[in-house]
């Protein structure tokens, strides 16, 4: 059975790459070329791509809608008291949950509605901060909708509302590691001098780390394949911002730090832990990818601070390096991929 | 049986193919595989350049061009001395970029102007696509020609306008040759060819891959759905990429919504994304479409409160649409 990141029907058995080389082995005329083409379903037909249509037109339906909610509290209109902008946006959430119920995930309309009331839980909490200016920093915006929106997002069913709640949580965290704010919740818990920002960078690459070893494990349908990519991509990137830190031990961001093993290693261990499974598991390549491109740029980030740019030499070094290395990662990438696309699922 | 191999014994039993062995299964080079290459290899070529640069020190335009040319060569060289050999190829790589920006700086380096920088580009580009003999190094090239195209047309129809931004100093901005006109007469004239182009290769997909065309129509059609996903940034004012600039006041404007317009470029690049069964483009135009949204948020030109309303018409529009489809397809059985 094949998986993938697109409905079963989207599938093609062979890749565009492959087809093209027995259009050109074969030298096959247009009439053949287009059997070929049929046979292999790499074309999808009418009815295929009025479906596809049609869900595209849903989905950018309801973003839409989330969109304009959005925009509507960020316009702050001053015709409308403060009361009428509060019982409005409470108007679409306590309308969108009363259609949820009535229609329940995973109907397509109970999903959207589902997602709308997350949506309108963030702009209530926007705009809650906008009216009483709480002094919240943003990155608390972020995690208290994260929090409180959790119960829709795993309500809602639906791939769509668990990414937006994956960018919700990490948005969240970027802005907590990026702005380094000295308030709030998190701060009270991992501030001080006990973490260095590094830390609580390769605190967000770990905590998003957990959830995709959580979903790998716990297969759910409403966290598919291109839901857990987006997970361990976040995953990596807070990993190569904080392995990249951990490195230089320059002043990248934060000015003062120094070099820090202890961040590199558990960058390490993150690696090491994901590459292990993956290999275990053969199932996609994806991971080894990610952990390949972090490698990449971590250690040319060391590379290139070992070598403290003594002479002209040292691009010449860093460009083969590059070249190196990313020969090595897709040869290696193109040899498993499809021999594991072979490989049966379970 | 590998289905590649599964496949191919398909084909001869429907007489597709003459029972010759087929040729090894080739390699499967996902997306992001294609992505770290392509990016290892521009910041490869940087540092080479910027190596080059250094050891030789060339100050004339001449040398630099001189000096840009011979790597383009070198990269072609190596690209067909050992077509298997993947470090070559991506050292090719590395090298034709570096050659590349060589090139470009020597042509442009004593006229920095909008026009001739884009028109410069775009030439390179083309040549490129046309006479490098490697997959990512044409994709890349379709890419950024399509990109130079945008700014082409921006720059003959809107002279000098943005220049101060991408260059530091302008030449003087003069009207917009068309007047009132401009807007829409560039949109049209920079995306309705690539439009026409995308649509004419996803519909003829059978014929060129039949012919020599193939090595240059697959990148092609590649470089341009990824284009028309992210182009629609260059082809607006390059302050609304920066979030905001007095040059576009707060007052209604079309300019705002441009972005939207730009929202239905990358749906189509993600509907060509899916004839072409391609998860990685569908993902990126679905991203860019994500991306112009937001863009939409912080571009001036009208209010907030606008915005909000055009977008839950177009949301409620949308929806409407997405539901009589749904009902065709339920009532018909998906029959094609």
């Amino acid at each position: 059975m094949r998986r993938g990141y697109t409905p079963a029907r989207m599938q093609s058995p062979l890749k565009r790459s492959e087809l093209d080389g027995l259009a050109e082995f074969y030298s096959l005329d247009p009439q053949r070329t287009e059997t070929m083409l049929e046979l292999a379903g790499a074309r999808p037909s009418r009815a295929e791509g009025l479906r596809f249509l049609g869900r595209c037109l849903r989905i950018a339906g309801v973003l839409s809608l989330a969109a304009g909610v959005v925009f509507f509290v960020a316009a702050n209109w001053s015709k409308l008291a403060v009361f009428g902008r509060f019982a409005l946006i409470e108007i679409v959430l306590a309308g969108c949950v009363v259609l949820a119920f009535t229609r329940p995930p995973p109907a397509v309309i109970g999903r959207a509605a589902t997602f709308l009331a997350f949506i309108s839980t963030g702009a209530l909490l926007a705009l809650f901060g906008q009216t009483y200016q709480t002094g919240a920093d943003v990155y608390e915006l972020f995690l208290a909708w994260a929090l409180l929106g959790l119960p829709l997002a795993v309500a809602a069913q639906w791939s769509v509302a668990s990414a937006a709640w994956v960018l919700v949580l990490n948005a969240s965290l970027l802005l907590f590691c990026g702005w380094n704010p000295s308030g709030g919740l998190l701060w009270a818990i991992f501030g001080g001098v006990h973490f260095r920002p590094a830390h609580l960078i390769m605190g967000a690459a770990w905590l998003n780390l957990a959830l995709w070893f959580g979903f790998e494990f716990r297969r759910v349908e409403a966290v598919p394949d291109w839901v857990r990519r987006l997970v361990l991509s976040c995953a990596f990137g807070f990993g190569t911002w904080g392995g990249v830190l951990g490195v230089a031990g320059g002043d990248l961001v934060f000015g003062d730090m120094k070099g820090d093993a202890k961040t590199v290693l558990a960058l390490a261990a993150v690696m090491a832990a994901v590459v292990a499974y993956t290999l275990r598991r053969r199932s996609d390549v994806y991971p080894l990818a990610v952990v390949m491109g972090t490698f990449i740029i971590v250690s040319m980030v060391w590379l290139a601070r070992v070598i403290e740019f003594r002479d002209e030499g040292t691009f010449l070094f860093l460009a083969l390096w590059l070249t190196g290395t990313s020969t090595a990662a897709g040869k290696i990438l193109t040899t498993l991929a499809p021999s594991w696309r072979a490989v049966p699922k379970p | 049986m590998s289905a590649y191999l599964d496949f191919v014994a398909l084909l001869r039993t429907r007489g597709v193919i003459p029972e010759k062995a087929p040729p090894a299964e080739g390699a499967d080079r996902p997306w992001f595989v294609v992505l770290l290459q392509g990016v290892a290899g521009w910041l490869a070529g940087i540092f080479l350049l910027t190596f080059i640069g250094l050891m030789f020190k060339p100050s004339s335009t001449g040398a630099i061009f001189a000096l840009g040319a011979l790597l383009l060569v070198g990269a072609w060289a190596l690209y067909h001395a050992d077509r298997d050999a993947v470090f070559l190829d991506q050292l090719a790589l590395a090298i034709s970029i570096a050659g590349q920006f060589a090139v470009a700086w020597g042509i442009v380096k004593d006229h920095l102007s909008g026009l001739p920088i884009a028109a410069t580009l775009l030439g390179l580009q083309v040549l490129v696509l046309i006479a490098m003999p490697n997959q990512i190094a044409r994709t890349l090239a379709a890419l950024f020609a399509t990109i130079a195209w945008v700014f082409t047309v921006r720059f003959v129809l809107r002279p000098g306008q943005g220049e101060q931004m991408f260059f530091g100093y302008g030449h003087g901005e003069t009207p917009p040759i068309l007047g009132a006109w401009t807007l829409p007469i560039a949109w049209a004239l920079t995306w309705l060819p690539l439009l026409a182009l995308g649509i004419w290769l996803v519909r003829n997909e059978a014929q060129w891959m039949s012919g020599a065309l193939r090595k240059l129509a697959r990148p092609l059609l590649t470089g341009v759905l990824l284009g028309l996903s992210l182009g629609g940034i260059a082809a607006e004012p390059f302050t609304v990429f920066l979030l905001g600039n007095e040059m576009v006041g707060m007052r209604f404007s079309w300019w705002a919504l441009f972005p939207l317009l730009s929202v239905a470029l990358a749906m189509f690049a993600a509907y060509g994304a899916f004839r072409m069964r391609s998860h990685g483009l569908l993902g990126f135009a679905i991203v860019a479409a994500l991306l112009h949204l937001s863009r939409f948020y912080y571009l001036y030109g009208t209010t907030l409160m606008w915005k909000s309303v055009i977008m839950l018409v177009i949301g409620a529009l949308l929806l409407l649409g997405g539901a009589r489809l749904a009902r065709r397809d339920a009532e018909t059985g998906g029959a094609p």
